[in-house]
Parts: C-alpha cells; sequence; structure tokens
C-alpha cells in the first residue's frame, strides 16, 4: 500500500488530497486508457501495434491555418512508432490517439506542436505523450498557456525533457505537467522521482529496445524513449483510479518512486 | 538572362540576394554620375565577391576540423553536418568527414526522414544502436554510398533557440560491432553542438554574400563586358534598382565590421524576409 498525500487547490480553497493506492496497479495492463502520441506518427501496421491506434490525424497547413485531417501516411521517422511501442510493453492494452505533427507536409514547426497539443486538450485525452519540445523564445508564453489549459481539463500531459544544454519548452513548466528524463535504469517500474529539480521524473532512456519502421525494432537512447516509460505507468494507474487527477498522477508517482527508493535500500 | 522583367515573390529560396533578378547588371546602369562611377561600383561589387570568399572558406575549414576533433573526442571517425534546405524541413549534408564524406557532400535529406530528419523536425536528440539493421532510410543512404551505418548519434543544432541542422556521429573508430553512443556522449555532443552551430550561423550569413557574389561573377563571364554595358544602359529608367544596388553595398559594409554586426544584419534580414513572407503570397515588389 502507498500512501499519497498532497494539496490541491480548487474553487473550495486548498485541500488535502491524502489517499492510498495499493499495488494492483502493478498487475494492470492499461485497459480502457487511451494515449494521445504528439509525433511523428505510428505504424498501426506493426505488429506490436496493430488494432491499437484508435485515430490517426496528421497536421495541415491550410490558409496559414493548421488543420487536422485524418493521415493515411503513418510514420516516416519512426520516432512516434517507437513511443507507442514503449507504451505499449508496460500497457499492452492501452489504445493510441496518433497526432502528427512531425515531418508530415511539409510542417514540424512550432506552430503544428502547439496545434497538436491543443487538439488533445480540445478533445479532452486523458493522458498526452510529447516526446517533443522547442527552445524557442516565441513559444514560452503559448505552451504555458496551453499546458494551463490541460491542468484544468484534467489532461495528463508527459514531456520529454531536451538533452540540451538549453531549457526546451514546455519540459520545463514544471507545475502543469510532467516531466522525464533518461536514466540507465531498465525497469519501468523503477523510475526515479527528483524533488525540487526541474526535471522531476527519471525513466529507462538508454538502449531501449523498441518497435521500429516497417515492423524492426530499434535500440534507442534519449529523453524521448523516457517519457512514454512514465506515459505507461501512469496507464496503468488509470485503469486502477481512472479519476485520478493530474496533481493526484504526480503525486503517485512521487510516492511509487520514494517507495522504489527504499525498497532498494532496504534490499542493499 | 539579363530580360527579366518581373521579380518573383520573395522567399528564403530566392532571399539570397536579388541575385535572380540579374541585380548587378540593372543596379550598375542606374549611376548618375556617369561610366566612371559605374566602373567604381562595379570594382565595390567585385570586392564584395572577395570578402564573401574570404568568409565562407575559413568557415567551412574551421566545420570540418571541429567535426575531426569532437569525433575523435565521440570515439568515431565518421561525422556530418547537416543544414536545412528550404523551408520545409529538408536538409542537406554541408560537412563531413570519414570514409565516404565526399559522397554525403550536399545529399538531400526529404522532411521527417530518417533520425536526422526527426532531429531536426523535432529539437530532441536521439542515438540509435543499430540504425542499418532495417529497411530504413540509413539503408538507402549506404546504398547510395557503400558504407555500413551501425550506430548513431543524432542532436540538433540551434542558434537563438531555432534548429538550423543537425550534427552527426556514426559509428566507432576500429571494427564492428561498435558500441552505442552513451548518455554521456549524448551530453558532450550537445555541447559540440553549441560550437558547430555558431559556425553555421556564420556560414550562412557568409553565403548570403557568396551567393550573391557567385551569380555576379556568372553574369559577368557569360556575357561579354560590352554587352553587360549595354544591358545596363537598356535598363537606366528603372530607378528601384539603385536602391537596392546600394543595399548591397551597405550589407558589404556591414559584413567587414565584424561579427555581432553581421549576425544582427543577418537576423535583420531575415525578419523582412518573414514579414514580408506572411504580409502577402504576392510581393510588393512585382511590377
Amino acid at each position: 500500500m502507498t500512501s499519497v498525500t498532497g494539496y490541491e487547490t480548487g474553487k473550495f480553497g486548498t485541500i488535502s488530497t491524502y489517499f492510498q493506492i495499493d499495488d494492483s496497479w502493478k498487475l494492470r495492463t492499461g485497459k480502457g486508457v487511451s494515449v494521445a502520441i504528439i509525433d511523428s506518427g505510428i505504424d498501426e501496421n506493426h505488429p506490436d501495434l496493430q488494432g491499437k491506434v484508435l485515430e490517426s490525424v496528421e497536421a495541415r497547413n491550410e490558409n496559414k491555418r493548421v488543420l487536422f485531417v485524418p493521415s493515411e501516411t503513418g510514420d516516416s521517422a519512426g520516432h512516434g512508432t517507437a513511443c507507442a511501442g514503449i507504451i505499449t510493453k508496460i500497457a499492452p492494452d492501452a489504445k493510441f490517439h496518433s497526432i502528427r505533427v512531425l515531418g508530415a507536409g511539409g510542417l514540424g514547426d512550432g506552430q503544428s506542436f502547439l496545434a497538436g497539443l491543443e487538439y488533445a486538450i480540445k478533445n479532452r485525452y486523458r493522458l498526452i505523450n510529447l516526446s517533443l519540445g522547442t527552445t524557442k523564445p516565441q513559444f514560452f508564453s503559448p505552451l504555458h498557456d496551453l499546458l494551463d489549459r490541460a491542468y484544468q481539463a484534467g489532461c495528463i500531459v508527459v514531456a520529454a525533457a531536451n538533452n540540451l544544454p538549453q531549457p526546451s519548452f514546455p519540459s520545463v513548466f514544471s507545475s502543469s505537467l510532467i516531466s522525464v528524463s533518461k536514466s540507465e535504469e531498465t525497469d519501468p517500474i523503477h523510475f526515479g522521482f527528483r524533488f525540487g529539480e526541474v526535471i522531476e521524473l527519471t525513466a529507462p532512456g538508454v538502449n531501449v529496445r523498441t518497435a521500429w519502421l516497417g515492423g524492426g525494432y530499434k535500440s534507442l537512447t534519449g529523453n524521448s524513449f523516457a517519457c512514454p516509460h512514465i506515459v505507461g505507468i501512469i496507464a496503468l494507474l488509470l485503469e486502477t483510479y481512472p479519476n485520478l487527477t493530474p496533481f493526484q498522477v504526480k503525486s503517485a508517482l512521487y510516492a511509487i518512486a520514494e517507495e522504489n527508493l527504499r525498497t532498494a535500500v532496504d534490499s542493499e | 538572362m539579363f530580360n527579366r522583367q518581373k521579380f518573383p515573390p520573395i522567399s528564403k529560396k530566392n532571399f539570397y540576394l536579388f541575385d535572380s533578378y540579374g541585380f548587378l547588371g540593372k543596379n550598375l546602369c542606374m549611376s548618375e554620375t556617369g561610366e566612371d562611377n559605374l566602373e567604381k561600383k562595379l570594382r565595390n561589387l567585385i570586392e564584395t565577391i572577395d570578402v564573401a570568399n574570404a568568409l565562407t572558406e575559413p568557415l567551412t575549414a574551421s566545420i570540418i576540423n571541429l567535426l575531426k576533433i569532437t569525433a575523435f573526442e565521440m570515439n568515431s571517425e565518421e561525422a556530418s553536418v547537416l543544414i536545412r534546405e528550404g523551408d520545409h524541413g529538408d536538409l542537406r549534408f554541408l560537412s563531413a568527414i570519414g570514409k565516404v564524406a565526399e559522397q554525403l557532400i550536399n545529399l538531400h535529406v526529404p522532411a521527417g526522414k530518417g533520425i536526422a530528419g526527426f532531429v531536426f523536425s523535432s529539437g530532441q536528440p536521439m542515438a540509435v544502436a543499430d540504425a542499418g539493421e532495417e529497411e530504413t532510410f540509413y539503408a538507402e543512404v549506404d546504398r547510395q554510398t557503400g558504407y555500413s551505418t551501425q550506430t548513431i548519434l543524432a542532436t540538433p543544432l540551434r542558434h537563438n533557440g531555432e534548429v538550423i541542422g543537425v550534427l552527426e556521429y556514426v559509428n566507432r573508430i576500429g571494427e564492428p560491432p561498435y558500441e552505442a553512443f552513451t548518455p554521456i556522449e549524448m551530453d558532450k555532443a550537445a555541447l559540440f553542438a553549441e560550437a558547430v552551430a555558431s559556425l553555421i550561423n556564420a556560414y550562412e550569413a557568409a553565403k548570403l554574400f557568396r551567393e550573391l557574389g557567385e551569380k555576379m561573377i556568372n553574369g559577368a563571364t557569360d556575357a561579354k563586358f560590352d554587352e553587360v554595358r549595354e544591358w545596363l544602359k537598356g535598363l537606366r529608367s528603372a530607378p528601384e534598382h539603385k536602391e537596392m544596388l546600394d543595399l548591397a553595398i551597405l550589407i558589404r559594409e556591414i559584413g567587414s565590421r565584424g561579427e555581432a554586426e553581421r549576425e544582427m544584419c543577418r537576423e535583420v534580414l531575415e525578419a523582412v524576409v518573414r514579414f514580408s513572407d506572411s504580409k502577402s503570397e504576392t510581393s510588393f515588389l512585382s511590377y
């Protein structure tokens, strides 16, 4: 049993969000949970992902507005497929919404990235994987607004840090999303939480073997691949506790990571 | 080539810089103080070409040197720099070291394709331990170059927050199988990328001058000087070309004043192009 304590501010003021979670979530499969992946698309013909992609849209730039239309191009880069592959290993019954903002129709700039996130929030997708980021200062403010909207709408956004000397957005918006960087840990359950750091969570992200284009697999390294590990864990939590708020999810992750740490210390 | 009557709409592609307008000749004709002044301006513009070459060649050499030094630090012999080409996320190999360096130069990478395409469009660095196992973009590049990409690390090149290219390290020193690039090497590469990006940025600024110069050389070489003069005379009635000539000379002068001035000049010019692109599909310069 893991206790989760925290505080949440709502229209009635700040309230305690003490609750307890048992370990049953570790036995879940992500059933009934869907994940929006804002990325390069998903290869839905990959053996690991067949029948799991509920929706596949891609950004189109029409009259200087970004629209989302059904995608028939899949994934030309492999990255979105890799992220979905990681999630499906942890939560095999989770389904996907593929929101392609990279490499489609000449897009891939910050504008389509913003539009993809807005699309996911408007559709109130509960769990959003964002293994992307931007360091362009002009996107700081609009992304901040969008992430606040996501938080208020109950969308749980998980973003990858950029692994570069500069801060990237939105991963540095600690309050409104869950940000992740890579560790050399291999067990997805044994993620870490660095309380007080800008990028709070660490998860496996080194030589991660996952789905790739053409039905194959690759061993990949990067924060991009740590992010979906945490998304997979949250999918298990949401199956067990469907009404968790973003704040509670973060509190739960913190409590589980603390438990992981205690267990590791005890076993030494 | 000198009888073009309309300017194409301004875009990044034809921004470099007025060259597609037959710029040199058209503007030379606008001298209001006679042939002497005309030739003085011609000399000025030829100096522009010299400045341009003097700017780009050392930069290209510096990029190669930096690749060699950093590749050694990364325990790799193969490294390359890809830079953006156009406005749609395409890339092309600008510099490379290693066994197939010459074959890579100018090779085009379509938007979003392969690891480099992804890293460029997403801004996220990544390493792949087994890049060449399946039918991927790298398999295609390998077929073209005869090389075997096995392990790769790609990191974005950024300037002022904007991704301007990709830095790649491929394989290891020695014989395969090659070890995957490590997280520590990924951090190192991100630092190297900062230095490379500064050079790329300077290179691109210099390229503005160089391309102008090359076009001018080609224009002058293709036509006899007398023909150029005839052509110039025929265009005396277009006063807007004088303004463009003055602008080019001004840019050359700014370019000679220092790195900070060149950087500022480049940013201002790019902002003007962006403004123009966003204002209208039809350039206000069309006539």
